[in-house]
């Protein structure tokens, strides 16, 4: 458990669809600093909101949020 | 969801955070003004206090609130701050700074105890003021951490 942490492609998906933070906490319907922690790796979403994320870009909830050993994404950004 | 619903949440977070530091302000100065009344009730604290008329104080506070409102009004039931009430950021800020707000004021206990009995004031009155005490550091610490955890 304490050896993987959660990582997203919120910023990828966001930048492919030319959607801001704003416009994307809008369509989830959460406030846009919920959008930033969650980008910014701050915070862990419930599951609820990771699928209301995921409704709102149009794809599983698999391809935005990945399990990643700390060993490998050691360095990597969030 | 609007955008102009979403402009007024960010606007409502901006003031919801303005009013909390207001609210912080207040805190600390009506427990420092209880604590003293406590420590010394017929001191000097306690005959100027009885002096001041409350009322005067109460719409001072309520002036400075509505000048951080700026004449905006934000019923409970509006898009915008339900939408701030549920969010998940604020609520796990929240959470945090009240799990270590618990823990501040049960650490608090002891030197408290020690401090107030040091003080050569009435058991009962010790008592209270340690209440007062906690009451005040348990308030000041949670809205501190909670501004300080929901910062960008």
């Amino acid at each position: 458990m304490g050896d993987e942490r959660l990582q997203n492609t919120i910023k990828v998906q966001r930048a492919m669809r030319d959607l801001t933070q704003a416009d994307l906490a809008a369509m989830a319907g959460v406030t846009r600093r919920s959008v930033n922690a969650i980008e910014t790796g701050r915070m862990v979403p419930s599951v609820l909101l990771a699928l209301k994320i995921a409704r709102a870009l149009g794809i599983p909830v698999e391809t935005i949020f990945t399990l990643q050993p700390r060993e490998e994404s050691a360095g990597m950004a969030p | 969801m609007s955008q102009a619903t979403d402009d007024r949440s960010e606007l409502f977070l901006q003031f919801s955070q303005r009013k909390l530091t207001t609210l912080l302000v207040i805190v600390l100065a009506v427990g420092a003004a209880g604590l003293a009344l406590m420590l010394t009730p017929t001191g000097t604290v306690w005959r100027a206090v009885s002096r001041i008329s409350l009322v005067p104080v109460a719409v001072a506070i309520v002036l400075i609130v509505q000048m951080t409102l700026r004449g905006r009004r934000w019923p409970p039931d509006s898009p915008e701050v339900r939408m701030a009430m549920q969010d998940e950021w604020r609520r796990t800020n929240m959470n945090r700074a009240s799990r270590l707000a618990l823990v501040v004021v049960l650490l608090a206990q002891w030197p408290l105890a020690l401090v107030l009995g040091f003080t050569q004031i009435p058991a009962p009155r010790g008592a209270m003021a340690m209440a007062m005490a906690s009451i005040t550091l348990g308030l000041a610490t949670q809205i501190a951490l909670f501004l300080f955890f929901d910062r960008e």
